[in-house]
């Protein structure tokens, strides 16, 4: 029996499996040139396919307009490219199977025209909105578009037909804008029910005139502006009604297929790393400054005398009972470093093999994570996996189009983010192949359960040095995100593949309630020899079934 | 000499592969050692001795202190001389867990079969064969022990790190870096890569059609000499991707004589190029090093901190036996010189460079021989060496064993500083890119590779990197420096960057340029301009004239101009190379695109400071050099504004906003009769009106931090805070305050609906107070603001007390007539269509007209404000 620290370690740096390298070098290195050529022929079946499949054989990405660029994210004289439109998606939604509209920060709603086209060759551009107050986010329903601004939801419509909106109607308002940049406003989402869901960011460090505009709770003591940090819902009747609290930037807002909703936040102060929360009425999820809002009419959060500060957060949610965890945690840097928007697959497979999962957006990474969740007692949980990299940009916002294939929204500007372009649309096209992933990885009292997306080669899943697990927690804490902290090793058991090869029962020992479980599981093959496309899995397990 | 042109991308030449698997063997068999030892060796590769030593373009001399230095002689054969600094190895910390042991082993077995054209030289070769073969074993366990742990980076959210980010490497789009950024300034480009530019240069052509004689005659031979590369060698032979990526992201820290220079690369970047130039590796992480290591390597993990005595107790004692030998030799054959490791003291003297006998020194110049090494050196390098060992000898003969100074010494230098600065250039190969004094630059077949962002054509000035020929003269030594320190990117058209040298190789390189350039005795901007400051604006109005056509300021240029942004220009040259320049560019510059805008001296714009030439470039000077205090020029100011401001031609413009005096809702709305206001949506209120210019929406739509907008026009004028409308219980109740309680305002006493754009584009406010529904237009009419309230009462209609309407207020109001009243701010409102006059009114500190509106199912109000 491997000591399971070695082995994590050793599946950290190897994968692929050794033997197989080991058979690589064999054939450079030691044999005469002869005997290699006879020992690779021979070996051809039992060797690695010499290019492995990566992500872009599965999940191919089309421009639709991306900035070449060379402006520098963070520059104080930002500008977008010469002779263009700003593009910087904000707001994305399907319009028909041949159009959708954005929102771009500018303030501006565009309807873009033959974006399905493969290359996209002659797109359309057509102007419906202006003067938005840096709206973020976009949804067409019932013949209008919605967009939450600074300081409102808003209906635009084209009431005389010309192709432009005339009708720019308040829905909803009344949050708290001190005036402070950081005090983003992100939607809508429609819920099943009709609800419009909007999120509000915290502001930092107010002051002056932006003090004036706060509302201050008289048992906590903390100033924010109304509702800042917390989310809300929007009912027909444009009732702005109040949910949940403690956000700190909640850009994304999304619904699973079960009809809840669900938003994303990223780390920083008080937020150990990005999450993904359900939202539902009295829950209070990290940032302290959202009890400002504690004390007003409508608040579901009620007596919180005393903000814990500086424990894990096992501790911490036994000492704050209306503190409720992340149904996910993404591991910073691994699975990401600022959670966006949340889309949900909802095209019966036309987007490949993980129909009615999640797909959260990541801004500085410039990439997609994928989130498969499941209830367990109760309350949400689950685990999320590495999806598609290499966005030209930023990703902000997600929507599915009419066929199954993806639109990514891009922007950058005044953070940074790998890829090339400063902002821009484009679209994530399945290919048809099926990629060798893990599916779903479900909790089990003894360990986890994992489903593949392809049967997996007996041998090599049921080796449980093909596993490698670790476990950590973070401090719930008012300074800037949280390292990985308690962290142990899990001991691999057991790994019990299903007759039909699709699914593997994992018994692992020391499972702990609360805390993320990092499963690497590097050397699984599937049935025809390849490796994961992503070995990686981080599961939050709030519970043990 | 074998010339590798092209990477070996697609598969290892066989013979490679032939000499590999023979090295291995050696261990099994001697005979096949001496095979491989009989393959013809390739000698040191050293960029600036090939390009410019062997055509003979520089004197051979020179290609000789070259040489010693890039040869790293003078780490044995010690010398007192500035000029031939050795460059010394890598540093082999890290070895143990960057390179792949298997690779250090066929490398110190031959050197230079294994990595073509290194300057490392082969060791071991005069030992007998059983010898070797030990010290090979007892070498690769010692370096095989040096390991280091790779550095470890902090997301952010200005960082990105994706995690394992070596992992992730993309080898398409390494090998569009790799194509694009400069590395194949040295390397070699993939012959299958496509540049945009394809067609070829009139140059080329013409290159192409002269034969060599023709060429030589018309001193076209250096334009037409195809420029060697800088050999990779075998990489996927001796990294995986994780070593590479770091190397790659940061060179130095293993290569500090920096021959390779620093890109400052993103960290996937490093990762994609290593992808690209490792794309014939199966795909994967350490595991080739640990494979390699598990077989050929002892399992000892000694640092140089963990000497043999303090080697764990239960480390198998013939391993660590093993690194304490490869330690032993490490010294004694003297790799430390050139390979420096903590704790190790330098290997045995060697015989000082000035007493070599220069005619004898076989042994180091070809194969190695016992106790010493051997180079591989060809014809033309041991003929240089020997010149330059020459004039060492010669030197020390006549007694001027010192510092190369002065001109008495056998071989006249035209000055230490000039030589300094040439082999400086040659070492560190900036001739690659750069040419000076007609030498160097980007070489034939290269220059399609330096393509500018969206393949603009602004020229080869505009892609190729600039020349350094009188860099002295023209640019400041701090200026110099800031772009040697990695700081100087100002040419961000370019996909070239222009990568990082080590401080210590480049730190004297503008001292040496200025002195070399005859720029150390710079005149100062006074001497060369007199009192400038005062001619700022004169300055301003030239730039208009010419240079705002193709260069940018302050990042503002005209529509679809890309070039060197002209703001900081002044911190950048000398004013006595500007005022050249400008008076002359191509005595300067040849070839610029830059024209002239004083023939023979003559300014073409006598209207400015009387035509007088030099005090318009003087002027020009003072305005660059305050530019961030100044206006910008007037059309660049009129594009910027046509990008940004808000010019409401001929329909009204809405700008939803950050405004002072307009709050955080707020709504411009711009007229093009030139009469603005602001609404503020939270307080349902006319904040603000405003005459002539609009607004400026560039801070609104692109700037991070929002912040407020300012009116640009003129005759602002603030409207008296708080609601339109209240329902009194009577007229001595207080009007709703608002300003600051924002729960009054909203909640159930006003609610506000947005806004309708009429055909004209002219908004209507909507809001709805108590029981009524309010229609609030405001648009100008002949100078001045008409706001009509159409008040509608809502079914079923409960309220009982009287609906006011607030028609002015401030600390006095003067009656204008019976329904119009000015205010000390000088605010008039006269109102038109109410039956009763209202009445005056003071609350507090302020006075307030109001007026009682009793009406049936509708009515409008007409308000005119004037101002």
């Amino acid at each position: 029996m491997v000591n399971p620290a070695t082995a994590y370690n050793m599946l950290h740096a190897i994968a692929p499996p050794v033997a197989a390298r080991c058979l690589h070098w064999l054939c450079s290195f030691v044999l005469p040139v002869a005997a290699a050529g006879w020992l690779a022929a021979n070996l051809a079946s039992a060797a690695e396919p010499v290019a492995l499949p990566n992500e872009s054989d599965f999940y191919r990405l089309i421009s639709v307009a991306t900035s070449e660029s060379p402006t520098d994210s963070r520059a104080k004289n930002w500008r977008p490219a010469p002779n263009g439109l700003a593009l910087e998606v904000s707001g994305l939604t399907v319009v028909d199977d041949q159009r959708v509209a954005v929102a771009i920060r500018k303030g501006e709603v565009w309807i873009l025209g033959g974006v399905y086209d493969d290359p996209p060759r002659n797109v359309t551009y057509q102007r419906f909105a202006t003067a938005l107050h840096e709206p973020l986010g976009l949804l067409k329903h019932d013949d209008a578009f919605y967009t939450v601004q600074r300081s409102e939801l808003t209906r635009l419509r084209d009431t005389d037909a010309d192709g432009q909106a005339d009708e720019y109607r308040s829905i909803a308002k009344g949050w708290g804008l001190t005036g402070h940049y950081h005090e983003y406003a992100y939607g809508p989402k429609l819920d099943r029910q009709g609800n419009f869901w909007l999120t509000l960011n915290i502001g930092l460090g107010l002051k002056g005139a932006q003090l004036d505009r706060t509302v201050r709770d008289p048992t906590l003591g903390y100033r924010q502006g109304r509702w800042r940090g917390w989310g809300m819902k929007v009912a027909a009747d444009g009732e702005l009604i109040p949910v949940c609290a403690g956000m700190r930037s909640p850009s994304g807002i999304g619904m699973n297929s079960a009809g809840d909703m669900f938003y994303t936040d990223q780390q920083g102060n008080w937020v150990a790393t990005n999450s993904l929360h359900h939202m539902r009425e009295g829950v209070f999820f990290h940032h302290a400054e959202a009890l400002a809002s504690m004390a007003l009419p409508g608040s579901t959060i009620t007596d919180v005398k005393k903000v814990p500060g500086g424990l894990p957060y096992p501790a911490a949610l036994a000492a704050f009972p209306q503190l409720r965890p992340p149904a996910v945690w993404f591991p910073y840097e691994k699975a990401g470093q600022s959670a966006t928007d949340i889309m949900l697959d909802d095209s019966n497979g036309r987007f490949g093999p993980f129909a009615n999962q999640l797909f959260v957006g990541e801004f500085t990474q410039a990439s997609l994570q994928r989130v498969f969740l499941e209830k367990v007692r109760g309350e949400y949980q689950g685990a999320c996996f590495p999806f598609r990299s290499r966005f030209a940009s930023a990703v902000l916002r997600l929507a599915q189009g009419t066929d199954g294939s993806v639109f990514v929204g891009l922007t950058n500007r005044g953070w940074s983010s790998l890829g090339t372009a400063a902002y821009g649309l484009q679209r994530l096209v399945w290919t048809g192949k099926t990629p060798f992933e893990i599916k779903e990885m479900r909790a089990r009292p003894d360990g986890f359960e994992l489903v593949f997306t392809q049967p997996v080669d007996v041998a090599s899943a049921t080796e449980t040095g093909s596993y490698a697990m670790q476990s950590h927690t973070y401090l719930y804490h008012s300074t800037y995100g949280s390292d990985e902290i308690q962290r142990q090793t899990l001991a691999i058991k057991q790994a019990k593949v299903s007759p039909d090869g699709m699914r593997v029962h994992l018994r692992v020992a020391g499972l702990r309630e609360l805390f993320v479980h990092e499963l690497i599981a590097a050397g699984v093959r599937s049935r025809d020899g390849h490796p994961l496309l992503h070995s990686h899995a981080w599961y939050t397990l709030n519970r043990i079934p | 000499m074998q010339m590798v042109d092209h990477l070996r991308f697609s598969g290892r030449p066989a013979a490679d592969v032939m000499f590999v698997v023979l090295t291995v063997l050696q261990t099994v068999s001697l005979q096949t050692i001496s095979i491989a030892e009989a393959a013809p060796p390739d000698s040191p590769y050293v960029a600036g001795f090939e390009r410019f030593a062997r055509p003979g373009e520089i004197a051979p001399e020179v290609g000789g202190r070259l040489l010693v230095s890039e040869l790293s002689c003078t780490a044995c054969h010690s010398s007192p001389s500035e000029l031939l600094t050795a460059k010394r190895g890598p540093i082999l910390a890290g070895a143990g867990n960057r390179l792949n042991h298997q690779w250090i082993r066929s490398f110190l077995a031959a050197p230079h079969q294994m990595k073509p054209g290194t300057t490392m030289p082969d060791i071991l070769g005069g030992l007998p064969a059983g010898e070797r073969n030990a010290a090979i074993n007892a070498l690769v366990a010692f370096i095989g022990s040096l390991e280091r742990p790779y550095p470890e980076f902090k997301g952010t959210g200005a960082k990105p790190v994706p995690s394992e980010f070596w992992n992730l490497g993309d080898a398409r789009a390494g090998r569009q870096l790799y194509h694009r950024i400069g590395c194949v300034a040295c390397h070699a480009a993939d012959v299958d890569y496509e540049t945009v530019e394809t067609k070829p240069t009139p140059l080329d052509e013409l290159l192409q059609q002269l034969d060599p004689a023709e060429l030589k005659e018309m001193g076209l031979a250096t334009a037409a000499r195809r420029v060697t590369s800088v050999p990779l060698g075998d990489l996927p032979a001796k990294y995986n991707r994780k070593a590479l990526t770091h190397f790659l992201l940061a060179p130095h820290s293993t290569r500090p004589a920096g021959r390779m220079p620093d890109f400052q690369l993103g960290l996937v970047e490093a990762a994609d190029i290593a992808a690209w130039l490792l794309q014939d590796q199966v795909p994967g992480t350490a595991a080739e090093i640990k494979a390699a290591e598990s077989r050929d390597v002892p399992q000892v993990r000694a640092s140089i901190a963990d000497a043999p005595s303090a080697a764990p107790s239960g480390a198998n004692s013939l391993d660590s036996s093993l690194v304490a030998q490869g330690r032993d030799l490490f010294t004694s054959l003297r790799c430390v010189n050139c390979h420096a490791i903590d704790g190790l003291a330098t290997g045995p003297p060697a015989m000082p460079l000035a007493r070599l006998d220069r005619s004898v020194g076989t042994h180091c110049y070809g194969t190695a021989g016992k106790n010493a090494p051997g180079f591989s050196l060809d014809d033309d390098q041991v003929a240089s060496v020997k010149l330059a060992l020459a004039a060492v000898a010669a030197r020390s003969t006549s007694g001027d064993d010192g510092p190369e100074r002065g001109t008495s010494s056998a071989v006249a230098a035209p000055s230490p500083e000039s030589d300094q600065l040439q082999l400086g250039l040659l070492r560190l190969n900036c001739l690659a890119c750069h040419t000076r004094d007609k030498q160097g630059g980007v070489g034939r077949y290269r220059r399609a590779f330096f393509e500018t962002y969206g393949n603009i054509d602004i020229g080869d000035e505009g892609r190729l990197p600039p020349p350094l020929t009188g860099v002295g003269r023209k640019l400041k030594p701090a200026w110099l420096s800031r772009v040697l320190q990695g700081n100087g990117s100002i040419r961000r058209h370019m996909r070239i960057r222009m990568p990082v040298f080590p401080a210590a190789h480049v730190k004297d390189l503008p001292a040496q340029f200025a002195m070399a350039d005859g720029g150390a005795r710079q005149q100062s901007e006074h001497e060369v301009f007199g009192d400038a400051g005062p001619l700022a604006e004169p300055g301003r109005a030239l730039l208009d004239t010419g240079c705002v056509q193709c260069h940018p300021l302050r990042g503002n240029a005209l529509s679809g101009v890309v070039g060197i942004d002209l703001a900081g220009v002044t911190d950048r040259v000398q004013p006595e190379w500007f005022r050249e320049f400008l008076l002359n560019p191509s005595s300067l510059k040849p070839r610029t695109r830059m024209p002239t805008f004083f023939p023979q001296g003559m300014s073409q714009n006598p209207n400015v400071l009387a035509g007088d030439a030099d005090r318009q470039i003087a002027a020009m000077w003072a305005y660059l050099k305050d530019v961030e205090k100044h206006r910008l020029p007037d059309k660049i100011e009129a594009a910027r504004s046509q990008s940004y401001e808000l010019v409401p031609d001929n329909r009204p413009i809405l700008l939803r906003t950050f405004m002072e005096k307009a709050g955080t809702h707020a709504i411009a709305v711009g007229f093009p009769e030139m009469v603005h206001f602001a609404f503020d949506a939270e307080h349902v209120r006319l904040a603000l009106a405003w005459r002539g210019r609009f607004l400026d929406a560039e801070g609104t739509w692109f700037v991070r931090f929002a912040p407020p907008a300012q009116p640009l026009g003129t005759d602002q004028i603030r409207f008296p805070a708080g609601v339109p409308l209240a329902v009194l219980p009577d007229a001595a109740s207080p009007w709703p305050r608002t300003d600051v309680d924002q729960d009054t305002a909203e909640g159930d006493t006003y609610r506000y609906f947005g806004y309708k754009l009429d055909q004209s584009g002219v908004p209507t406010f909507q809001y709805r107070y108590n029981d009524y529904d309010v229609h609030d237009r405001i648009q100008p009419q002949a100078g001045h603001l008409l706001r009509k309230l159409t008040i509608t009462k809502r079914q079923p209609f409960r309220s009982r007390a009287t609906l006011w309407l607030r028609g002015h207020a401030g600390k006095s109001l003067q009656r204008d007539g019976r329904l119009s009243y000015t205010s000390e701010t000088g605010l008039q409102t006269s109102i038109q269509h109410v039956d009763a006059a209202g009445e005056l009114r003071r609350q507090e500190t302020i006075v307030e007209w109001i007026i009682p509106l009793n009406f049936d199912r509708q009515t409008t109000v007409e308000m005119r404000y004037q101002w």
